[in-house]
């Protein structure tokens, strides 16, 4: 016979008898190319809405700007419903389902698509981050460069992560925040080959970002000198933002049903929000766009205004970001939360300034941070992305300490109130998110096609209980399916228990047909169960073995003892390494 | 009858012309038809190393409140029971995905463009893509409902010829119809085909179902095209020896596809013959 | 060495459609060549040993199931024989008589085998019923044959041999087997043969090896025609 040719062309790179093995070296070749592709992307979007911002300025005190959220969100929304044909997901959460599901395919649209529709609500003012744009399309980037070099599952899914890295530590010049975040948020899954060539990625990243914007930490900031007091007082900062963070959830979620119910085509809904947030905007301009100006100058702590305005602005940043994004608007929660976190932590510092105006509390700069920090972790549920980021783009070492109790304390209180962060609730609800290594993971992969046992003897219904036992003889196993021997349709099963009490009793031999003794309410399986529910039905039922019917044709057993089998070696296959 | 065949209803005149046909081939290689009946006009396909979105055209939710009740109309006198297919899962709310471990898929020649567009020559780059991707063979329908009463699949010596050979003789062998081999010789002589069979040991085979094989030694392949009968089931592979494999399915392939209008049935590089 | 992916899935004892999965999502290390996967055994045994898995080339062995291999009643009776005219007037003598002339067996199994009888006859009696008596040791003497043997002996005259129905034995079948599965499924098809009262009255009229193994073989084509139903 012909000898197979091997594809070893520089198009399948996974095939190279070098990388056969072990692949890690390709990875991070392919890392730093994906990582230089996202850099560029997020670079892009970075410049657009710089530019924009820029052009639109002129505009900002006419009358009628209040419209132009309206304008934007509407056309971002046309874009990507007419043009790209997308059917908006999520963003994050779609990253997430399809690397759970589907091994981190991606459509190539997505590379692209929300990078121009953010452009164009942001810009316009709508209060969103472009941080989950530039991840989608950095992990869109990553699923498609694995597709051209046809890479495996696993291959591609590490690449999604480091497009993700990539996008998130070129747009905050933050290369260890976009690692954390691709790790704990995209692959879940804390693993050696993971991790390099994701770092990789973000640096490659982070190198397009500073050869094409500069070397600058976004947020400088005045050095605190902290005391003991300060650092105790940051745990009351943390109950704060995660009220604050609970609310926003909660408020984004009513948003959508309420927008929901409206029944205006998509991009008149997003007009509408956007519209809302116009008018907030008109008052305070500081809820608009996505804010990074507004934070840096909180930083700093030269806001400078009362207790009372900024505890408005926090609540009118909460209500604009819902407006927007719940209504149908284009683009991340990120910088939002950054926002609002240092709106909450000025508040907070004034608050306390108000309260014991004695003591000497540490400039409000300082509170800002940590309440960027809290919100981060709070809503993404995502402790060292949120540390990370933040002594990353501030540079606040210093403030280390109590960075990590706060992102740690509202973690776990935003975790009593909604158990699933804002990018995995949905995906938790559907039971989408599916971390390898996991019961939900192995059950999932696995499917009931590869557990059919085919070795049953079949009989028909029109066998006399004499003929049955002869089979009985030569039979391995104790379920005997019954099939119509005019139609070979299934009827029912006949379990060895059903017949035990008559085996001996030979006056019965002729007097039972097996169409008298057999089951006909047995539970069946069809091949395209999901095995999760299988498993289920047999714990609730006590059942250690169903047949699996298509069509009314029997195909065979599934039993609980070759679900175990390989049910073991799917987890050693998935976890040790 | 536990093979499956994935089918895309479109409730209108045309559509049903393709049901019909879908009908007519599940009964003969004995399969049963899946119908989804599409709630949005977009879905997405995972499949091995690609998703496929599909944006249909709009001409698929043509009144959906009878589309039910016609489809099942249609499958039940053709003598199957009819089967729909309801998505499990969804990427977005608006996305449902469809499962892709169907053994066949039927499909017009475009599905994102009106039918006014259908015609000879034109292979709709989403299907292009399905066929690239996906591990069952497409049957792609001519638009007038015929049923076939031979099969001639072509070979042109390529790794995919040799597939779309088996699936010949799986389809022959179903069906019970007349096979024929058509092979236009062109950089090879009669004796280099024959030698390729040979190392495929695919000679039983040969010997067992086709009827004839034809050698067609005139240069221009369109003119020999005449030659396959009207009513034959057409199948053949998607490529050939060529290395351009995005958009353009190999040269061959093409060619057929302008010149005649059977239905094809079309194997592409990932299709496996494990049944 | 190339393995197919069957030869694979064989060796990894998984259906194919597993390591098909295995390949899509990367977790088998493989080679995709023009007309499917190859996989390079040395690779894959290191692979299998990383994750623990049983890896081995299944046993080319022939898995045609025991029974059919198994021998049925006719070699054993010829090769055991007919005894006719046993003399004895209890169970000890006619055993040691029948075996005694027993000439397919050597003098020291013969010895053996005797004192293995009666020590299974103390048990129970082997007098089945109906004038039948099925002697055997109570454990298989592995070491010292290769092939079973059935000895059919007739007694001069009936001797009581504490039956089961009380009735007093005429012929015993002295079953002697290399392994106790052969010895249940001849003993299984012997109880058929007996269970048919026409045979026990044809084994009454002391037939000659002629009739009686003609008589065998018409019965045991009976029973295979019975099984294939």
């Amino acid at each position: 016979m012909k000898k197979t040719r091997i594809l070893t062309s520089w198009r399948y790179p996974g095939n190279w008898p070098f990388f056969r093995f072990d692949d890690r070296l390709l990875l991070i070749l392919m890392a730093a190319i994906v990582g230089n592709f996202s850099g560029l992307a997020s670079v892009a979007l970075n410049r657009s809405l710089v530019m924009m911002s820029e052009w639109l300025h002129h505009f900002r005190h006419d009358w009628w700007v209040f419209v132009l959220p309206a304008v934007g969100a509407a056309l971002s929304s046309l874009f990507l419903e007419k043009v790209v044909k997308e059917g908006a997901g999520h963003g994050v959460p779609e990253v997430i389902y399809s690397v759970s599901r589907y091994g981190g395919l991606l459509r190539f649209r997505s590379s692209f698509s929300r990078l121009i529709s953010s452009c164009l609500t942001i810009g316009s003012g709508g209060s969103a981050g472009p941080e989950a744009p530039v991840v989608i399309s950095g992990a869109a980037i990553g699923s498609n460069i694995a597709k051209y070099f046809s890479l495996n599952d696993r291959q591609r899914v590490t690449l999604v992560g480091c497009g993700a890295a990539g996008a998130i530590s070129s747009i905050f010049n933050a290369p260890i925040a976009g690692m954390v975040f691709a790790i704990e948020v995209i692959v879940g899954e804390w693993k050696s080959v993971n991790i390099v060539p994701i770092a990789i990625a973000s640096v490659a990243g982070t190198e397009i970002s500073r050869i094409l914007q500069g070397n600058q930490i976004p947020f400088s900031h005045h050095l605190f000198n902290i005391d003991l007091l300060n650092i105790f007082a940051s745990i009351g900062l943390a109950v704060l933002s995660a009220a604050a963070a609970i609310l926003l959830t909660r408020m984004l979620r009513s948003m959508h049903t309420v927008s929901h119910k409206v029944s205006a085509p998509i991009w008149i809904r997003a007009a509408m929000g956007g519209c809302a947030v116009g008018v907030i905007g008109l008052f305070l301009p500081v809820v608009l766009g996505e804010g990074y100006h507004t934070v840096k100058i909180l930083i700093e702590g030269e806001y400078g205004q009362v207790l009372a305005v900024v505890a408005l602005a926090s609540f009118a940043k909460i209500a604009a970001t819902a407006l927007t994004l719940g209504w149908g608007g284009s683009g991340g929660i990120f910088a939002p939360c950054l926002v609002i976190g240092s709106l909450i932590g000025v508040t907070y510092h004034h608050l306390l300034s108000l309260l014991w105006p004695s003591v000497s509390w540490v400039n409000e700069g300082y509170y800002a941070l940590l309440g960027m920090a809290g919100l981060i972790s709070g809503m993404l549920q995502a402790p060292l992305t949120g540390i990370f980021l933040i002594i990353e783009i501030t540079g606040g070492w210093e403030v280390i300490l109590p960075l990590i109790m706060v992102s740690a304390v509202t973690t776990t209180l935003c975790h009593y109130f909604e158990p699933a962060s804002y990018y995995l609730k949905d995906l938790v609800e559907h039971g989408h998110l599916l971390r390898p290594g996991t019961d939900a993971r192995v059950l999932s992969d696995l499917n009931v096609t590869e557990l059919i046992e085919k070795d049953c003897i079949i009989v028909n219904q029109s066998m006399l209980l004499r003929d049955f036992i002869t089979i009985i003889k030569k039979s391995h196993r104790n379920y005997f399916p019954v099939e119509d021997d005019q139609t070979g349709n299934f009827l029912g099963i006949i379990h060895l228990d059903d017949i035990r009490p008559y085996l001996f009793d030979p006056v019965m031999y002729d007097a039972v047909f097996l169409g008298q003794i057999m089951n006909t309410q047995v539970e069946v399986v069809h091949p395209d169960d999901d095995l999760l529910d299988v498993v289920r039905k047999m714990d609730m039922k006590g059942l250690f073995s169903m047949p699996v019917v298509i069509n009314n044709r029997f195909l065979g057993l599934i039993s609980k003892a070759t679900i175990l089998d390989q049910y073991r070696k799917e987890l050693m296959v998935q976890t040790t390494h | 009858m536990e093979n499956r065949l994935l089918h895309i209803f479109r409730n209108n005149p045309f559509g049903r012309e393709t049901l019909l046909q879908s009908i007519y081939f599940c009964n003969k290689v004995g399969a049963f038809p899946v119908i989804y009946i599409p709630e949005t006009t977009k879905f997405l396909m995972y499949f091995e190393n690609d998703v496929v979105q599909v944006d249909l055209d709009k001409s698929y939710l043509t009144s959906p409140e009878t589309a039910l009740k016609r489809a099942t109309e249609l499958v039940e006198q053709g003598g199957l029971k009819a089967r729909f297919l309801d998505p499990k899962h969804y990427t977005a709310s608006t996305l449902p995905d469809i499962q892709t471990n169907f053994d066949y898929m039927c499909c017009p020649r475009s599905i994102s463009d009106m039918s006014s567009k259908i015609g000879l020559g034109y292979i709709g780059p989403r299907v292009r893509r399905i066929v690239k991707s996906a591990r069952f063979p497409v049957l792609i329908t001519s638009p007038v409902y015929k049923e076939w009463k031979s099969i001639a699949v072509f070979f042109g010596g390529s790794v995919n010829a040799v597939k779309a050979l088996r699936l010949g003789f799986h389809v022959a062998r179903a069906s019970g119809m007349q096979l024929d081999v058509f092979t236009q010789t062109e950089n090879l002589s009669k004796e280099d085909y024959q030698q390729i069979i040979k190392d495929r040991n695919l000679e039983k085979e040969m010997e067992l179902y086709v009827n004839r094989w034809h050698f067609f030694e005139n240069r221009v392949f369109e003119e020999n095209l005449y030659d396959v009968p009207h009513d034959a089931l057409v199948i053949l592979g998607a490529y050939g020896h060529g290395v351009i494999r995005n958009f353009v399915f190999g040269s061959m392939m093409e060619k057929i596809q302008s010149t005649i209008s059977n239905n094809l049935l079309i194997a592409g590089p990932n299709y496996t013959t494990l049944r | 060495m190339k393995l197919t992916i069957h030869e694979v899935a064989q060796c990894l004892r998984l259906p194919v459609s597993t390591v098909e999965r295995w390949i899509r999502q990367g977790r088998i290390p493989i080679q995709k060549a023009e007309n499917g996967y190859l996989f390079n055994e040395s690779t894959l045994e290191k692979w299998a040993a990383m994750y623990k898995l049983p890896f081995s080339i299944p046993e080319k062995v022939n898995t045609v199931p025991q029974q059919a291999k198994m021998e049925n009643l006719l070699p054993s009776m010829k090769r055991g024989g007919l005894l006719y005219d046993i003399k004895g007037g209890d169970v000890e003598t006619v055993l040691k008589n029948a075996v005694e002339n027993i000439h397919y067996l050597s003098t020291t199994i013969k010895e053996i085998l005797y004192t293995n009888l009666l020590e299974r006859e103390q048990l129970t009696s082997t007098g089945i019923g109906k004038g039948v008596a099925i002697p055997h040791p109570h454990d298989p003497l592995e070491d010292m044959i290769k092939n079973s043997i059935i000895s059919t002996c007739f007694l001069e005259k009936p001797i009581d041999f504490n039956a089961v129905d009380g009735q007093p034995v005429f012929v015993m079948f002295i079953l002697l087997s290399p392994s106790t599965k052969i010895h249940l499924h001849l003993l299984s098809r012997l109880s058929f043969c007996i269970r048919e009262n026409a045979f026990v009255e044809f084994l009454k009229t002391t037939p000659d090896s002629t009739a009686f193994f003609s008589n065998i073989v018409d019965f045991e084509n009976r029973l295979k025609k019975g099984e294939h139903h």
